[in-house]
């Protein structure tokens, strides 16, 4: 009987380790190759990656003897798996970073390598846009090259339409107030936005407006604490606004109920006369739309505002790019992911991507590349406006979740600018990292 | 004695595989995050043990509390909603009532073989702003402005959400039913109805009794449902507008995996359990109470 006991055991310890113990291919392996193992918050079937997709043709043919093994996540499914990666100690050679909060629980877990340390030169820097090496780690580490500037501000307007209601793109936030009666009695909403995920109103409007009425300078000593706080005028006037316009039936209605996706639609189809949304959303534009729509949208910032101490600005922040595994550091491995990175935001890369609609960090001559109707307008766009801070890129993720719903509430009729403003100062006082 | 003593031993040894299994899967984890509950973390990185502060912030966060209060909604609507209408819909079927009783136990079993993440995207398809039913009575009323208030409103958020529930799961309680009243004799029924017994008698004193453990069963599975609710909730609405739908599961998954608050996180899921347990405890002595009376 002991014997079978223990012959049972044996078994189910056996067959627990040929389950648990599938372990990890081979890094370097006989053929003399570099294996690199790489995890990316890119969607290769999305039509607005075909750069990406291009990059890493060019570069498998380039450099034959390095290759890279890549998974592929997207959206919060992307962090989850990389938060257990990291919990596991099983990193990825090659990963997705951002210079913000969104991955410090790998940077400030010192997972990724300090590229500003190990590679980067000042020959290297100047190669690239000055936006492009904003902070990024606490204590001045890089983590990666951004390889291009995420501008989060755009007012697109459907030409044709104004045309046909006698209105132009209005100077002033009081002109455009005014054009909503205009625009309603026609039959037209004015504005489209998807603020179903709230974190769209933050991004891609109170930022823009926090920017213009406080400016840089006012928001680094906010989000500090250092002489100004977000009870301040420029934050609680910015809430302001954002009520204003829905209160005055600026949004299309079910504002809050609507995706991305959707309020594009909507836009899309003519129903609405402006879409406020990132500037990325050029490259389905470019695919989806017909050429005649595409040549009636133009690209526009916010209005002018009263008291605006930033004039014609948008907002932009550094996109995530690829960083490297702290524990390859000093391997012929990390040389070879960083040739990788070097590729793919360098001359070569950048060529790539800006022909599939992209406008690189990487000073390259636009002039040169062949760009599709949008990727011209957006390009021009960028050269024709200065770019302020995105809020959310800045302040902790969590105290920007309860501004976020509280914005929600407000647009549904739940909510006072000044009081939002005050628990917000509250909340970043107490646990915002910039404070602490 | 020394048969029964290896007959012990044999038992055991079969036990052993699975007790080992229930140990690293069910009580280590929740052992674990009892003793995480106590701490505070920051990316992966424990700063220190907090005693009962995440409890008390937990308990006396409105967020949490709306969470809580949405989840008794749906725990309502399941043990109040779904076990009724599915012993309703199984008596109707199994007592013919209704011609084509197999083409509606069909239709009405189909829901629950759809994935709730399709259920959601069908009904966000149709009541979206942009959606069929929105556009069709803009269309109608001739107000471009419609949309269906009730999504934004902090009170009945949770009402659209609720009826799917009701819609989709009760089919699982209905084909229960069905298969336990068919195992109740024909003769009973017969007997009853020659007695001049009037269908609520029936009911009542036949078909109720006959189905206790069932109901009691269903109960258990429809509260510990219920308290886990994520995946419909999470496709239809993601807890929006503001929280106005979230459920504790949802508040935890945010929580843990969204601001990196492993500790607190841990406090939630003990709460749930905690919650799961109370209720299904309450449920055996209301059952043992029912039972008594009977007997």
């Amino acid at each position: 009987m002991r014997k079978s006991i223990a012959l049972l055991l044996i078994v189910s310890l056996l067959s627990v380790s040929v389950v648990f113990a599938a372990g990890t291919k081979e890094s370097s392996s006989s053929d003399g190759k570099i294996h690199l193992r790489s995890y990316m918050q890119i969607e290769p079937t999305n039509s607005q990656y075909a750069g990406h997709n291009a990059i890493m043709a060019g570069f498998a043919e380039k450099y034959p003897d390095i290759i890279i093994d890549t998974e592929y996540a997207s959206g919060e499914a992307f962090h989850q798996k990389f938060q257990a990666m990291a919990a596991s100690k099983q990193m990825p050679d090659i990963f997705t970073v951002y210079g913000g909060a969104r991955t410090a629980y790998i940077t400030e877990a010192g997972l990724a390598l300090d590229i500003g340390k190990e590679y980067l030169t000042d020959d290297i820097k100047n190669q690239y846009s000055s936006a492009t090496w904003g902070t990024q780690g606490t204590n001045g580490e890089y983590w990666m090259i951004p390889p291009s500037l995420a501008v989060c501000h755009v007012v697109y307007s459907n030409d044709q339409l104004l045309e046909k209601l006698g209105l132009s793109f209005p100077a002033t936030y009081e002109e455009w107030l005014a054009q909503v009666s205009v625009i309603r009695s026609a039959g037209y909403y004015p504005v489209s936005m998807g603020n179903k995920d709230p974190w769209v109103v933050n991004s891609w409007l109170l930022s823009l407006l926090v920017d213009r009425l406080g400016g840089p300078d006012w928001f680094m000593k906010a989000a500090r604490g250092e002489g100004a706080s977000f009870t301040d005028t420029p934050f609680v006037r910015s809430l302001q606004i954002i009520k204003e316009m829905t209160e005055k039936g600026m949004f299309s209605p079910g504002v809050n109920q609507m995706s991305n996706t959707e309020a594009d639609q909507e836009f899309y189809q003519g129903k609405s006369v402006y879409l406020i949304d990132a500037g990325w959303r050029t490259s389905a534009m470019d695919k989806d739309l017909p050429s005649d729509l595409k040549e009636s949208i133009s690209m526009h910032v916010f209005p002018a505002l009263q008291g605006e101490v930033t004039t014609n600005t948008s907002t932009a922040t550094v996109s995530e790019g690829f960083g490297i595994s702290a524990s390859i550091k000093g391997t012929a491995k990390a040389d070879a992911a960083w040739k990788f990175i070097q590729y793919y935001n360098g001359q070569e890369g950048a060529s790539i991507r800006a022909q599939y609609g992209e406008v690189p960090t990487y000073k390259l001559d636009l002039s040169q590349v062949k760009m599709s109707t949008m990727q011209a307008k957006f390009a021009s766009f960028q050269s024709e406006h200065e770019m302020g801070y995105v809020f959310d890129a800045v302040m902790g993720g969590e105290g920007v979740s309860m501004l976020n719903e509280d914005i929600q509430a407000m647009m549904l009729g739940n909510g006072d600018p000044s009081e939002i403003a005050a628990d917000y100062e509250t909340f970043v006082s107490k646990n915002d990292f910039n404070r602490l | 004695m020394v048969q029964d003593k290896s007959k012990h031993r044999a038992y055991l040894s079969l036990l052993l595989p699975a007790f080992l299994v229930y140990v690293l899967i069910i009580l280590y984890p929740i052992l674990m995050s009892l003793g995480l509950s106590f701490t505070k973390w920051r990316h992966f990185k424990m700063v220190g043990f907090v005693g009962l502060e995440n409890y008390v912030a937990i308990l006396t966060d409105p967020s949490f509390q709306k969470s809580m209060w949405n989840n008794v909604q749906i725990m309502l609507v399941s043990v109040l909603g779904q076990i009724p209408l599915g012993i309703m819909l199984a008596y109707l079927i199994f007592r013919q009532w209704v011609k084509h009783t197999k083409f509606f136990e069909m239709m009405i079993f189909l829901p629950i073989t759809i994935s709730s993440v399709v259920v959601a995207l069908l009904w966000n398809r149709v009541f979206s702003p942009v959606g069929i039913y929105t556009s069709l009575i803009r269309t109608i009323t001739d107000n471009p402005d419609y949309v269906v208030k009730i999504f934004e409103n902090r009170t009945f958020a949770m009402v659209p959400i609720l009826v799917v529930l009701l819609w989709q799961h009760t089919s699982l309680y209905m084909v229960i039913f069905l298969a336990n009243l068919q195992r109740i004799p024909e003769s009973v029924f017969e007997a009853a109805t020659l007695d001049g017994a009037k269908e609520f008698t029936i009911i009542r004193s036949i078909v109720l009794p006959q189905l206790a453990n069932v109901i009691f069963t269903c109960s258990v599975l429809a509260i510990s449902g219920s308290l886990k609710s994520f995946d419909l909730v999470f496709a239809m609405t993601s807890g929006g507008p503001v929280d106005y739908t979230s459920v504790m599961a949802l508040y935890l998954y945010k929580q843990t995996f969204t601001f990196n608050n492993y500790g607190y996180g841990s406090a939630v899921s003990i709460i749930i359990v905690l919650l799961s347990v109370g209720l299904i405890t309450f449920v055996r002595y209301v059952y043992a109470k029912a039972q008594r009376k009977y007997e």
